[in-house]
């Protein structure tokens, strides 16, 4: 009697390890979130998605403002961490990553430029080098980089960088992966 | 044709009329006798119906035999079911518990067959490293940290040298 039930359940579990041939049921079930067979496919999911890059001054500035949509979302929380309840936007730029591994010039201003390196996506966002240069309009014109970093961007998970101090306000970078 | 008991035990119950009690009265060899012992009858009879009457119970008497009634009857209704739960014997458990498992497996095959390849749960924004130019700010620092409520990521700088207003032209 025991005997039977132990090879009953020993056949059960075999057959549903060998069933699936490239991998086992039980595989499965004990690592439902592996991704690493499925990197691929993800990858190329991501071309064509449009990457929102933004210069924005926040400042305590009167009057009502019209904020962008892509800030709306967020805008609670930029009004929270950085104390400031004027959002204006100086320079944007939306560009669509087609093989997600472009250069591109994003949001500029006359005095700003945020440049983008995109690396290529990887698992769950896009590896992208940001450089944010200060142009300076003297004789003979010049280019200061202010700041350089290497981000890996995650959709819907906007990446917001505090920059200079300009004269009342704040100088905000904003990205955001729509 | 009856006995001369039958007809003594009717007689003791007044049950003989007309000419057959005429008829037994007359066969008695002691009539002042039977008549006693009919009177002491009659007495025992009336003595028993009032001793041997049904007894009325207290309250408490009541109560403690309902009591009683309802333990019987709960005992009873155990015992029964006890003996109804033997069917769950060792190997129908174990045979349950198996086919079970098999269910269980088949249904897991099923839905792991049929359901989309799961999607990793979408992960913040990260900063993976970043550097300032040390003339914007000699002594500038760099702080990442997540707002998770909107999932943003914040880089934050600190002493960076501030500009005119004018730098924040369009």
């Amino acid at each position: 009697m025991k005997r039977r039930l132990l090879v009953a359940i020993t056949s059960i579990v075999l057959a549903s390890g060998v069933l699936p041939v490239q991998a086992g049921v039980l595989d499965n079930i004990l690592h439902p979130f592996r991704t690493a067979r499925r990197s691929s496919s993800k990858s190329a999911s991501h071309v064509g998605e449009v990457v929102w890059s933004g210069l924005v001054m926040a400042d305590n500035a009167p009057g009502p403002t019209k904020i962008p949509a892509e800030l709306e979302r967020i805008e609670p929380t930029l009004k929270e961490l950085f104390g400031y309840s004027h959002f204006d936007v100086i320079g944007q730029s939306r560009n669509r990553l087609v093989t997600g591994q472009e250069d591109w010039q994003a949001a500029s201003s006359k005095h700003f430029v945020l440049h983008v390196d995109a690396q290529g996506p990887n698992e769950g966002g896009y590896i992208v080098n940001l450089k944010l240069v200060q142009h300076e309009t003297t004789e003979p014109p010049s280019d200061q980089l202010v700041l350089e970093t290497a981000t890996k961007l995650s959709k819907r998970s906007p990446l917001v960088i505090k920059g200079p101090q300009v004269g009342d306000g704040q100088l905000l970078l904003v990205l955001v992966v729509q | 044709m009856k006995t001369f008991e039958e007809k003594w035990t009717a007689w003791l119950d007044d049950e003989l009329a007309g000419a057959e009690l005429a008829a037994f009265e007359l066969s008695l060899p002691d009539r002042a006798a039977a008549e006693a012992e009919k009177a002491s009858t009659r007495k025992l009879r009336l003595l028993l119906k009032r001793e041997l009457s049904p007894s009325v119970m207290t309250n408490e008497e009541f109560f403690n035999h309902q009591v009683r009634e309802r333990i019987a009857g709960d005992e009873a209704s155990t015992s029964t079911r006890g003996a109804r739960s033997t069917w769950w014997t060792v190997p129908r458990l174990l045979w349950s518990g198996a086919v079970s498992v098999v269910v269980f497996v088949l249904c897991a095959v099923w839905v792991m067959q049929d359901s989309e390849p799961l999607e990793p749960s979408p992960s913040l924004t990260q900063v993976l490293n970043a550097k300032l130019d040390p003339t914007v700010g000699p002594d500038a620092t760099m702080t990442m940290f997540e707002a998770k409520e909107d999932r943003v990521t914040v880089l934050w700088t600190e002493g960076l040298k501030s500009l005119p207003s004018d730098y924040a032209a369009k």
